[in-house]
C-alpha cells in the first residue's frame, strides 16, 4: 500500500484543502474576500484524476479479484466506502464516519450519528453501467438527543462532504431518522433544498464551523 | 423544415412529434454552477447569473458580450431586464438596463456604459440583420461597460428572484425573509409616454420607491412573476376593474403560490393563494400568450413534488351568480359602490390540470412558449422535458404507444408529452431553461425562430433547436 501511494496524484496525508470533490471548478479561480473557504468547500474536482482511475492497486490489494462490483467501474463507490468503514486515505473513500462533531472532541461515526446500515444507494452499485446513470445516496442521520440545535449543521455538513467527495451523477439526500429528531420535516425539507444549501454555504459563520468539522476528514 | 405553430391543438396527440437537438453551448463555460438565463425582451442577449455575476451572451455569436461584476459580495440569483419603454425603435437600446438579485440580501439595478454600448449595440444589430462581418469576431473584454448604478435594500435575507412589471414600471423582488417587496420606477415617471429621441439621451434617474412589503407567505420567497400584458389582461374574462391590472404571482417554500394586486387606493392585497403542491414551489410562469385572445391568461406552477400544475381564473360571470350581485347594467359591482360595500377582492383561481409526470426529482425551470404555446421543464434530474397542450381536456390520462421510433406518449390533464431529453447536461443538474429567439448564423429565420436556453450546476449554457412536425 505504502508504495502505491507514493504514486498517488494525491498524497497520503492529505491536506484539508485536498478533500476530494465533484465541483467542476478545473481551471477557474475564485476571487473575493468571501470565497477564502472556497477551496475547502469548493475543491477541484478528483474523480478525473488520477487516485482512483489509475491506481488499480488500491482495490486489488484489498479487495477480492473477484468481486466485479468493486473492480468493474471505475467508481465503485458503495455503502461501505461512504461511511468510511475501512480506513483507506489513499482512495478517498473515507466520506462521513470521520467528520467531527460540531460540539466534542468525537467524530459522527464514534457518536453513532452516521451508521453503515442508515446509507442506502440504489440503483445498487451492481446496476450501474454509465457514469451518467443517476445514483441516489440516501443518509439518515441519528441526533444524539432529539431536540439537538446542531442537526441542522451536522446534515449540512454530511452533504457538503458528499457533494465535494461524490462524482456529479450522485443526488444527495440527508435525512433526520424518522423519529429521530423534533424537527424532522423542517431540517429535512431545509436539507433537500438546494438553493439554501447553497446559501448557507456562503454564510462565514457556517462555513467555518463546517470546515472544522472536515478537518478530521483526511 | 416547416416548423409549424400549434396554436389550434391538433386533434390526436399523437400527430404532433418533436425533436430537441443540442446546438454548440455558449462560450466560454463558465465552470461553476450557473442559476438562471435571462433573454432580452428585444435585442439579442441572454444574461446568465453565476457566482457574484451576471455574463451577458451575444445570441448572435454565441459568445460572451460583457460580464457584471463587483457588485455583489454573494451570489447573484435572478436577473430581469428592464422591459423596452414607451414607443421604441432601435434606440430603446439606450434604456439597457438589468436587475439582479443576490444572496448578499440586495438587488442591484445595473447600466450600460453610455459610449461603448452604441459600439457594440450597433454590431449586434448588424450581426442581427444578417451582415456578418469578421470585426464582430474580435472580441474585446467588455468588464467595465456594465456600471452598477444603484442598489435596492431593505430584504433581511437573500433576493432569490427579480421580475419586471410589463410596463417596467414595478420591480418585485422576494427574499428568505418570507417578503415580496414592490419597488415603484419613479425615476421614469411616464414610462408609456412618446418621448422625443432627443429626450432619451437623458440618463434615467435611478429613483425608485418601495410601495408595497407583502408578508402573507409562510416560507421562502423562491420566485415572482408578473402578468404579462395580454388582451385577456383586461378583456370580458378579467376580474371586475376594481383594481390595478398589474398581478403579481409569487411561488413560496411554504408549498403555496400567491396572487397580489393593487386595490386601487395604492394598497396591494393578496388576492388568491393556490393550494395543492405538496413541496416547495419554486417557481411560476404566465401564459405569454392566451390561445383565445380574450382569455384572462393562466400561470403554471411547479416544485419540488415533482408536479407542473395550470391555473385558471374562474370566469367572474359565474361568481356574479353565485354570490347574487346586486344590480344591473354590465358591470354591477363597478365605480359608484363605495369602498366598504364591495365584495371580497378575492378571485377563484383553480387547478385545471395537472401536467403528465416525467422528472424524479425537483423542478426548478418550466418555460411557456409566447409563439407556440409549448411547455418545456428541467430539474435536479438532468431531464428536458416537452409538452404540447391537447385537444383532450377531460384531465383523464391516457397512454398510448406511437408508431416508429417516437417515446411512449404519455398525455393527461389536456397536456401530452412531445419529447425528453435525457442527460441533457450530463450528470449534472439542470436550473433554468427559457424560451427565446434564434440569431445565430445557423438559423434561417433569424429573430422568428424560437430556440431553448438551458443552464446547469455544470456551468454550461445550452441552446437547443426544437423541431416540430
Amino acid at each position: 500500500m505504502a508504495k502505491s501511494d507514493l504514486d498517488n496524484a494525491n498524497p497520503t496525508v492529505l491536506s484539508v484543502s485536498q478533500l476530494p470533490s465533484r465541483n467542476l471548478a478545473k481551471g477557474h479561480v475564485r476571487k473575493g474576500p468571501d470565497s477564502k473557504y472556497d477551496h475547502i468547500l469548493f475543491p477541484k474536482q478528483w474523480w478525473a484524476g488520477s487516485s482512483l482511475n489509475t491506481d488499480p492497486s488500491v482495490w486489488t490489494s484489498d479487495e477480492d479479484e473477484d468481486d466485479d462490483l468493486t473492480l468493474a467501474t471505475e467508481e465503485p463507490i458503495d455503502e461501505q466506502e461512504i461511511y468510511g468503514e475501512n480506513y483507506d486515505p489513499s482512495s478517498c473513500t473515507y466520506l462521513l464516519s470521520t467528520i467531527s462533531d460540531p460540539e466534542h472532541p468525537v467524530t459522527l461515526g464514534q457518536i453513532a450519528v452516521v451508521r453503515l446500515d442508515d446509507i442506502h444507494l440504489s440503483p445498487s452499485p451492481a446496476e450501474r453501467l454509465d457514469p451518467n446513470t443517476l445514483t441516489n445516496v440516501e443518509v439518515d442521520l441519528t441526533p444524539t438527543v432529539n431536540h439537538c440545535s446542531l442537526a441542522t449543521v451536522i446534515g449540512l455538513a454530511v452533504r457538503v462532504r458528499l457533494e465535494n467527495a461524490l462524482p456529479p451523477n450522485y443526488r444527495i439526500v440527508v435525512r433526520m431518522k424518522d423519529g429521530s429528531h423534533a424537527q424532522d420535516d423542517q431540517v429535512n425539507k431545509q436539507l433537500g433544498d438546494k438553493e439554501r444549501v447553497a446559501a448557507a454555504l456562503e454564510n462565514d459563520t457556517l462555513k467555518g464551523i463546517i470546515e472544522k468539522m472536515l478537518e478530521t476528514c483526511v | 423544415m416547416a416548423t409549424e405553430t400549434t396554436n389550434t391543438a391538433p386533434a390526436a396527440p399523437s400527430a404532433t412529434t418533436a425533436e430537441i437537438t443540442p446546438l454548440p453551448a455558449f462560450s466560454p463555460d463558465l465552470y461553476q454552477r450557473a442559476w438562471a438565463s435571462i433573454p432580452h425582451p428585444s435585442l439579442p442577449l441572454i444574461a446568465t447569473c453565476h457566482a457574484h455575476s451576471v455574463t451577458v451572451f451575444s445570441l448572435s455569436t454565441l459568445s460572451k458580450h460583457s460580464v457584471l461584476t463587483g457588485g455583489h459580495t454573494r451570489s447573484v440569483r435572478s436577473a430581469a431586464w428592464q422591459p423596452p419603454r414607451g414607443k421604441v425603435s432601435g434606440k430603446e437600446a439606450k434604456r439597457l438596463r438589468l436587475v439582479t438579485g443576490s444572496f448578499d440580501t440586495t438587488a442591484g439595478v445595473w447600466t450600460w456604459d453610455q459610449g461603448r454600448r452604441e459600439e457594440r449595440l450597433e454590431r449586434e444589430i448588424r450581426l442581427q440583420s444578417g451582415e456578418d462581418n469578421k470585426e464582430a469576431e474580435e472580441e474585446e473584454e467588455a468588464e467595465d461597460e456594465w456600471e452598477l448604478t444603484l442598489v435596492l435594500e431593505g430584504h433581511e435575507n437573500e433576493v432569490k428572484s427579480v421580475n419586471y412589471s410589463p410596463s417596467g414600471q414595478y420591480l418585485a423582488t422576494c427574499s428568505r425573509d418570507k417578503s415580496v417587496w414592490i419597488w415603484e420606477d419613479v425615476g421614469n415617471p411616464n414610462p408609456s409616454s412618446e418621448e422625443e429621441e432627443e429626450e432619451e439621451e437623458e440618463e434615467d434617474e435611478d429613483e425608485w420607491e418601495t410601495v408595497a412589503v407583502l408578508q402573507e407567505h409562510d416560507g421562502d420567497v423562491k420566485a415572482v412573476a408578473w402578468c404579462p400584458d395580454v388582451p385577456g389582461r383586461k378583456g370580458k374574462y378579467a376580474p371586475p376593474r376594481r383594481y390595478g391590472d398589474d398581478v403579481l404571482a409569487s411561488a413560496s417554500y411554504d408549498n403555496t403560490v400567491r396572487l397580489w394586486r393593487e386595490d386601487g387606493d395604492g394598497e396591494w392585497v393578496c388576492v388568491a393563494v393556490l393550494e395543492g403542491h405538496e413541496g416547495t414551489v419554486w417557481g411560476v410562469a404566465w401564459e405569454g400568450r392566451p390561445k383565445e385572445n380574450d382569455k384572462y391568461p393562466r400561470l403554471l406552477s411547479w416544485g419540488a413534488d415533482e408536479v407542473i400544475r395550470v391555473w385558471s381564473l374562474k370566469e367572474p360571470e359565474e361568481e356574479e351568480h353565485r354570490e347574487g350581485a346586486a344590480g344591473g347594467g354590465n358591470n354591477p359591482w363597478g365605480f359608484g359602490v363605495p369602498n366598504t360595500m364591495r365584495r371580497s377582492l378575492k378571485e377563484e383561481w383553480e387547478c385545471t390540470a395537472v401536467l403528465p409526470k416525467v422528472h424524479k426529482g425537483d423542478i426548478y425551470s418550466v418555460a411557456w412558449s409566447t409563439e407556440t404555446g409549448l411547455l418545456a421543464s428541467v430539474g435536479s434530474d438532468g431531464v428536458l422535458a416537452l409538452y404540447q397542450e391537447t385537444a383532450n381536456t377531460t384531465g383523464k390520462t391516457e397512454e398510448n404507444e406511437t408508431n416508429g421510433d417516437a417515446p411512449m406518449i404519455t398525455s393527461a390533464g389536456g397536456w401530452e408529452v412531445l419529447t425528453t431529453v435525457k442527460g441533457a447536461h450530463g450528470p449534472y443538474e439542470i436550473n433554468h431553461i427559457t424560451w427565446c429567439k434564434r440569431y445565430d448564423a445557423g438559423s434561417e429565420r433569424k429573430g422568428e425562430e424560437e430556440m431553448l436556453v438551458t443552464t446547469g450546476d455544470d456551468g454550461v449554457v445550452r441552446p437547443w433547436q426544437v423541431r416540430i412536425q
